[in-house]
């Protein structure tokens, strides 16, 4: 039992610390605080730096743009796809019209030669 | 000022040949497009025509041959009508369009006359320096008109090669002048 209470005394005994610590722990804290957050390291990256919410909201509205932009591009595409398409649909509607309209002529001609033909 | 005026000349010849028709059909196919109860108008110039070329499917033969047919043409303009009862339309409704339609300029090639069941075909072909260079079709049934008017050159071969495409017949036309070949009543 001594020898336990001896070994507990031993590991709880009261230790100083080394010289200086409580200086470097202070001055370990401060270097956190100012070190940028993630986010902004990021932007960091793309040369922004800590320029601060001027240069972040300019970056959000050139994106927009470039987006708006993009949109605007597929969807005039998209439009003068549909516009073709709708115009080679009359071309052919057009053409079977017309088409449909010669054939009765021809078929008309047809019979009245197979009618006017001598019998034998 | 003088320049002024000027311009406005410009700006009414280019807009000319847009709608450099013989004749001006708008009035009478309104007319018969507010007694029809169905109406079926394509209007293509010729802008539109080269357009809708560019989305013509060179895989497809019909659309093949559709490209070649309108490669040079000035423009398509079909109108059809469908009415509910026969005697909604009248002939006087068809003197406006068959107006201009008048030799030596344009020649009758086929006009076919059904008793039995009322269908007519009017085929007028437009010949300029020996070429044909229009199309005009007025078929008319009890309870249905179709106008057609083709505007450009119009190469007979090419509608003998599209037979059996769009229903199209291989239709014989004479290059000289026809007179009135094919009528019949």
């Amino acid at each position: 039992m001594n020898r336990l209470e001896d070994e507990l005394k031993r590991a709880l005994e009261r230790v100083q610390p080394p010289a200086g610590f409580a200086e470097r722990v202070l001055a370990r804290a401060r270097a956190e605080a100012e070190k940028p957050a993630r986010s902004r390291r990021w932007l960091g990256l793309f040369g922004l730096g800590l320029a601060g919410a001027g240069s972040l909201r300019w970056a959000a509205a050139c994106a927009l743009c470039v987006v708006l932009a993009a949109s605007g591009v597929i969807y005039e595409r998209d439009m003068q796809r549909r516009r073709g398409e709708e115009a080679k649909d009359q071309v052919m509607l057009a053409l079977r019209i017309t088409g449909s309209k010669l054939q009765i002529a021809e078929q008309s001609l047809k019979e009245l030669d197979s009618t006017s033909q001598p019998q034998q | 000022m003088k320049r002024i005026g000027i311009i406005i000349a410009l700006l009414f010849a280019v807009q000319l040949p847009a709608a450099a028709q013989d004749w001006d059909p708008g009035g009478a196919l309104k007319k018969l497009s507010a007694k029809a109860s169905k109406a079926i108008d394509v209007t293509l110039d010729q802008s539109m025509l080269q357009f809708a070329g560019a989305f013509l499917d060179s895989k497809d033969p019909d659309q093949v041959q559709a490209k070649k047919i309108i490669s040079n043409m000035k423009g398509i303009y079909v109108h059809s009508f469908e009415f509910e009862k026969a005697g909604e339309y009248s002939e006087d409704d068809l003197t406006p369009l068959r107006a201009p339609l008048k030799e030596p300029v344009w020649s009758r090639i086929v006009n076919v006359r059904s008793k039995h069941d009322g269908q007519n075909v009017e085929v007028y072909f437009k010949k300029e320096d020996g070429k044909f260079t229009g199309l005009v079709v007025i078929a008319t049934e009890p309870t249905e008109l179709t106008f057609v008017d083709i505007i450009g050159p119009i190469n007979p071969e090419d509608f003998k090669r599209l037979g059996g495409q769009f229903g199209i017949p291989k239709v014989e036309i004479d290059q000289d002048p026809p007179g009135k070949k094919g009528e019949t009543k």
